[in-house]
């Protein structure tokens, strides 16, 4: 526990310091939700902003906090350092977990500021219960996404390797999660697709919250898959990092 | 027990033999150099004697131990330096150091880091980033990486690769006293005048060890041009290296009979422009 807690803060010290870095993750989604609501505002009035506005702020923090983990474990390996740890006794779960508490935050402030924004910019009125559900479920999308990004840097040995993995992987998600439309509506093979993409769980537990008569209790089971989902890449990835060449 | 010992060591990747059966030896508190040109497997080589590389086959024992079975008791006891800085650019040297040094549990870390960076003479840059270093500077600090939990055998790629003459001196100062304080230098280098510091050297090529000896008996396996001018006449001989040769081939021409020996040790180009540069040194 000692090793995973003195490389979350080294991983937080680099983020710190690293200010550009820091300021474009959170701005970059910010922006975005901002053309989305530029983008909205020329809908017809009968558009369902709400529909989409949450599920698309959720796949942005998705988006990012995968690929920014990915590339930072990535270059860990490229410049040496990632050898270097493991000759100084680091373990590779010790890494992994340090590098997960380490983003946690990131995406923890990633996942609010963009809820925020979307909710203020579309003056969505949700209660309170139905506000921390969605802060929840993005927070765990964050964190699912932050292991993905980790198990995909298992596989790239520098990081142009990992942009292929962003069609491969993260695109899918726009299409077979439910995000742009009703993964029923998709045939079974790629709506059984939808349900390996962590974005689809996350999107029906918005969806139903969202719904003027929606419950969490219907969806809970989703959370805890988003959660496991999690809990499984971290071990996965465990297994697949390289720790002797 | 020696500091390493390596028998038919082997790495293959895919058709390419990177080692073909290196053995060799290495005593405790010696300055050892692997030299040979790039691509030789000097890399590779040290990789497998650290546990960062699964070797095709042979033996390796590092202070007793396996580098991939025993890696967590081996890796407490060893600093490895690699090629590349390997650090953290946009953490300042105090931070690097102090990561690699909480790796190891090292006791009063915050007192060895400010030690270890005194020793390697970056006390006054250490809460400078990285990035802002010179490249000799970055190597400087990735010495004192390696250094932070006091290792008994250190394992330096090419260390003063892309260095000046004057820094290496400074860290080639470094590394004798840590070979003082009785800890074992393994030093990879294609430099021969670098080489020619070390304790005992092994040249490797193409992945095997064909000479390990010290420099000096390796020298005297070489030969000398004599060149002797007598009024017009010039006279060239081949003999060799050794300081009775020499001593030999001059008899003839004069030298008392009584001298058994003569050795030349003219200073080399880097030498004087590095005694150069410190006079300017004491002059300002």
């Amino acid at each position: 526990m000692r090793h995973t807690l003195t490389v979350a803060r080294r991983v937080v010290r680099q983020l710190l310091r690293n200010r550009r870095f820091l300021a474009l993750s959170i701005i970059a989604p910010l922006v975005i939700v901002y053309f989305l609501k530029l983008f909205f505002d020329t809908m017809p009035e009968m558009f369902d902003t709400a529909r989409y506005a949450v599920p698309v702020a959720a796949f942005l923090v998705h988006f990012l906090a995968f690929l920014l983990c990915a590339i930072a474990l990535v270059q860990e390996r490229t410049a040496g350092t990632m050898e270097r740890m493991f000759i100084n006794g680091f373990r590779r779960t010790e890494i992994i977990g340090g590098y997960v508490l380490g983003y946690l935050g990131l995406a923890t402030f990633q996942a609010v500021a963009a809820l925020t924004e979307v909710i203020w910019l579309f003056e969505l009125d949700y209660e309170t219960e139905t506000l921390l559900t969605l802060f929840g479920v993005v927070w765990l999308l964050a964190i699912a996404s932050v292991m993905l990004g980790i198990f995909v840097s298992t596989f790239a040995r520098h990081e142009g390797q990992v942009f292929p993995f962003v069609p491969l992987i993260i695109l899918p998600s726009v299409f077979l999660s439910g995000l742009l439309m009703d993964v029923e509506d998709l045939p079974t093979w790629a709506e059984w697709l939808g349900h390996a993409l962590p974005l689809f769980y996350a999107n029906t537990v918005i969806q139903e919250v969202i719904k003027d008569n929606g419950s969490l209790q219907e969806v809970w089971g989703n959370l805890v898959i988003l959660a496991g989902y999690g809990a499984a890449l971290l071990l996965v990835a465990s297994r697949t990092l390289r720790e002797v060449e | 027990m020696h500091a390493i010992e390596v028998a038919g060591l082997t790495k293959n990747y895919g058709k390419v033999e990177a080692l073909q059966g290196v053995d060799f030896t290495v005593p405790r508190g010696m300055v050892f150099g692997l030299v040979g040109p790039n691509g030789a497997g000097k890399t590779t080589l040290i990789k497998s004697l650290v546990g960062a590389l699964r070797p095709s086959g042979g033996e390796v024992r590092v202070l007793g131990f396996e580098p991939l079975k025993d890696r967590t008791e081996l890796r407490r006891r060893i600093g490895y330096m690699p090629q590349s800085p390997a650090l953290y650019e946009d953490l300042p040297a105090r931070d690097n150091v102090r990561f690699f040094g909480a790796a190891h549990h090292t006791p009063e870390l915050r007192k060895k880091v400010a030690e270890v960076l005194e020793f390697t003479d970056l006390a006054e840059r250490a809460g400078d980033p990285v990035h802002t270093f010179s490249g000799g500077m970055k190597r400087r600090v990735s010495l004192a990486c390696a250094l932070i939990h006091r290792p008994q055998i250190l394992f330096l790629d090419e260390p003063t690769a892309a260095v000046d003459p004057y820094l290496r001196s400074r860290i080639w100062k470094t590394f004798r006293e840590l070979a003082e304080s009785g800890v074992t230098l393994f030093i990879s280098t294609h430099l021969m005048d670098e080489a020619i510091l070390c304790d005992r050297i092994a040249i490797l090529r193409k992945g095997r060890v064909i000479v390990s000896d010290t420099p000096h008996e390796i020298l005297e396996r070489g030969k000398t041009r004599l060149m002797v001018r007598q009024s017009a006449d010039e006279e060239e001989r081949t003999i060799g290296g050794r300081p009775e040769d020499l001593a030999a081939a001059l008899h003839p021409y004069g030298l008392g009979a009584e001298i058994t020996g003569v050795e030349v040790r003219a200073d080399s180009l880097e030498t004087v422009v590095l005694s150069l540069i410190e006079k300017e040194e004491v002059v300002r």
